[in-house]
C-alpha cells in the first residue's frame, strides 16, 4: 500500500495494526499483521473481524485475552466492548494469559 | 597429565567442601535430634545477634554491603528486608532463581509451598534442585541449597499444595507473595487469598520462549477501595478454555526464560520491601504488566494497566467473596475441567502393539503424526509423515475444494487406510475425528490409542520419550 492509498485508505477504509502475543500465535500463526477497518471501531467489531478471518478464534483465545490499544489496557467486558477504541494508526495487541512457570 | 593433575586437585576442593557440607547437616540433624528428645518444639533458627550499638551483626554488615550501598536501599532498607516476611508458591522455574535472590538479600522469613518432588526433567531451568536432589521434596531440595546460600533466614516448608482450604492458613503468615505456580487454577487462587488478606502479590508466568510479570494487588487495600491495586481477576476475568491451557512439559520452556520471569519478581518484591510500600503507604504507582519476548524486537513491553474493576468477583464493593467462603471455592470447575480427550468409538482406535503388526505386512498405509515439527525431528517413527495439529486448527480446510490434502501422497489409494499418531495421544484423537469428517473417502483413518506413549510400552522401549 503507498502513502497516498493509506491516508485516503481503501474504499474508505483505513488501517491499524494487530500483535498476537505468544500463545495467541499458535490461532493465526503470524505474530503481527495490518488490518483494514471503517474506524474508529469497538473491540466486539475488532473480535467478529477476527473470528471471520480464524474460525474459532473468539471462544477458544479471544475472550479470555487482555487486549491493549497502544501499549494501553482496554477494557472488553459486554458493556465496554462497544466503545470505539480502534482508531486509524494504532497498534492493537492480544494478550492471552499465560499461567506456566 | 596436566590436565588430569588438575581435575585431581579440583575433585580434591570438591570432596573437602562436600565434607564440610555433610558435617553441617549431620551437625543440623544432631541438634534438632536432641531438641526433640528433650520434647521441646523446633524453633526455627534464627542466629542470635549480639547485643551492640549497631542494628545489624558485623556478618550482616558485610554480607548485604553491597546491595545496601545502593542509594534508595541503605539499611533501613535492608532492616525492612530482615523484618520481611516472603511466601512463594512454587519451587520450580520461577521459584527457584526468586527464592535464591530473596533469601541472598536477607529477606527474614522465606515461607516455600510445593507438593512435588524433584524430577531430572527439571533441571534445565530449576536452578537449586541438582541430579543428586532428583526424587526429594521440592521444598527439601530448595530450602537445603537457600540454607547454604544464606544461614540468617527462616525457611519454612510447606510440602502441599495451596488449597482453598489450606490458603488462608498460610498466606496470612507472610507480608507479600510471589506467585511461582504454573496452573489458572492456583492463579485464581492465591489472587483472591492475597486480596481477602490484603496482601500485595508479584506473578510471574513462562511459557516457550515469552513470559508475563505483573505487580497485583498493590497497594493492597480492602475489597471494594477502588484504590487499591488490580487483581489478577480485574486484568484476566475469565480463564481461558481449559483445552487450551499449555504447560511447560507440553508447550516447552527455554530456562532462561523462566529465569529471568523469576529474577524480576524477586526485584519487584525487593523494590516493594525496601521502599515500604508493602502496606500500600506512600504514594502510589501506576500499575503495568512487563511481557518478555525472547525472540522479540524489543524483548521487553510494558504495558499500561487497568485499575480495578468495578465489576470484579474478587476486589469489587460487589465481590462476594470471602475468607468464610473460600473453602469453598471450587477452582478447578470455574476454570474447566481437562478430562484426557475421548471423542471416538472403539472401533476407530488401534492399539500401538497391533498398529506395529499391521504396518509389517503389506499392504498400502500412512502414518501421520500431527507432533509439532520440531519433535517429530527429535525422534519419529519410520515411513511415518508429519503434518503437525496446528495445521488443523483455525478453522482452515484441509484443501482446495475437490483437491486431496496437499500432504497424502499422490500414489496413496482412495482405500489405503490412515493411522494418526501424536505424543500422548489426545491432538491424534480431534485430528482422527476431522479426517474422518472432511470426505477423505471411505477408508479406515484410525487413532493410535494413547500415541507415541504406547509405543514405547507396547513395541520398543528404546524409544526415547522426552
Amino acid at each position: 500500500m503507498s502513502t497516498a492509498e493509506s491516508e485516503a485508505g481503501v474504499n474508505g477504509q483505513k488501517s491499524f495494526t494487530i500483535l498476537y502475543w505468544g500463545p495467541a500465535t499458535s490461532y493465526t500463526l503470524k505474530e503481527k499483521e495490518t488490518l483494514l477497518a471503517h474506524l474508529p471501531i469497538s473491540t466486539a467489531r475488532l473480535f467478529e473481524m477476527l473470528e471471520e478471518k480464524y474460525a474459532g478464534i473468539k471462544s477458544k483465545v479471544l475472550e479470555s485475552c487482555m487486549v491493549t490499544v497502544n501499549f494501553k489496557y482496554v477494557d472488553v467486558s459486554d458493556s465496554a466492548s462497544t466503545e470505539l477504541v480502534i482508531n486509524k494508526g494504532d497498534e492493537v495487541a492480544i494478550i492471552p494469559p499465560v499461567s506456566s512457570g | 597429565m596436566e590436565s588430569a593433575n588438575s581435575i585431581a586437585a579440583t575433585l580434591r576442593l570438591q570432596i573437602t567442601a562436600t565434607e564440610k557440607r555433610l558435617a553441617s547437616l549431620k551437625q543440623q540433624l544432631a541438634d534438632i535430634e536432641e531438641k526433640s528428645a528433650e520434647n521441646v518444639s523446633v524453633s526455627p533458627e534464627v542466629p542470635v545477634t549480639q547485643k551492640t550499638k549497631w542494628p545489624l551483626s558485623a556478618e550482616e554488615y558485610k554480607r548485604y554491603g553491597r546491595q545496601m550501598i545502593v542509594p534508595n536501599a541503605g539499611l533501613k532498607g535492608q532492616l525492612r528486608l530482615k523484618s520481611a516476611s516472603v511466601l512463594i508458591i512454587g519451587a520450580g522455574g520461577l521459584g527457584c532463581p526468586s527464592s535464591a535472590y530473596l533469601a541472598g538479600a536477607g529477606v527474614g522469613t522465606i515461607g516455600i509451598v510445593d507438593g512435588d518432588t524433584v524430577e531430572i526433567s527439571n533441571l534445565h531451568r530449576q536452578i537449586l534442585h541438582n541430579t543428586s536432589t532428583v526424587g526429594l521434596k521440592k521444598v527439601d531440595s530448595v530450602i537445603s541449597y537457600l540454607k547454604n546460600l544464606n544461614p540468617n533466614a527462616t525457611y519454612i516448608p510447606y510440602d502441599i499444595h495451596l488449597t482453598p482450604q489450606n490458603a488462608e492458613e498460610i498466606v496470612s503468615n507472610y507480608d507479600l507473595v510471589l506467585d511461582c505456580t504454573d496452573h489458572p487454577t492456583s492463579r485464581y487462587l492465591i489472587s483472591d487469598a492475597c486480596v481477602l488478606l490484603s496482601k500485595p502479590l508479584v506473578s510471574a508466568s513462562a511459557l516457550r520462549t515469552d513470559g508475563q510479570l505483573i505487580v497485583l494487588n498493590s497497594p493492597p487495600l480492602p475489597v471494594g477501595n477502588p484504590e487499591g491495586g488490580p487483581c489478577y481477576r480485574c486484568v484476566f476475568p475469565k480463564p481461558p478454555p481449559a483445552a487450551s491451557v499449555v504447560s511447560c512439559g507440553d508447550g516447552g520452556i527455554i530456562g532462561p526464560v523462566v529465569g529471568v520471569m523469576g529474577v524480576l519478581q524477586a526485584l519487584e518484591a525487593i523494590k516493594l520491601i525496601v521502599s515500604g510500600k508493602l502496606k500500600g503507604d506512600g504514594e502510589p504507582v501506576a500499575s503495568s504488566m512487563l511481557l518478555f519476548s525472547a525472540n522479540g524486537n524489543p524483548q521487553f513491553r510494558s504495558l499500561r494497566m487497568r485499575a480495578r474493576s468495578p465489576k470484579c468477583a474478587a476486589c469489587s464493593e460487589n465481590a462476594e467473596l470471602t475468607l468464610k467462603n473460600l473453602p469453598e471455592m471450587d477452582y478447578a470447575f470455574f476454570c474447566g475441567l481437562t478430562a484426557p480427550v475421548n471423542i471416538l468409538e472403539a472401533e476407530e482406535r488401534i492399539e500401538a502393539k497391533e498398529y506395529e503388526k499391521l504396518s509389517k505386512g503389506t499392504k498400502q498405509h500412512l502414518l501421520l503424526d500431527v507432533r509439532d515439527k520440531v519433535q517429530f525431528d527429535i525422534c519419529n517413527l519410520e515411513g511415518s509423515i508429519n503434518v503437525p495439529f496446528s495445521t488443523f486448527q483455525g478453522g482452515r480446510p484441509l484443501s482446495q475444494e475437490g483437491e486431496q490434502p496437499s500432504w497424502l501422497p499422490e500414489s496413496f489409494a482412495p482405500d489405503s487406510p490412515i493411522y494418526v499418531v501424536c505424543r500422548l495421544g489426545n491432538d491424534s484423537q480431534v485430528v482422527t475425528r476431522k479426517l474422518k469428517e472432511s470426505g477423505l473417502g471411505t477408508r479406515e483413518i484410525k487413532d493410535i490409542r494413547g500415541g507415541l506413549k504406547s509405543w514405547k510400552e507396547q513395541v520398543d522401549d528404546s524409544w526415547p520419550e522426552y
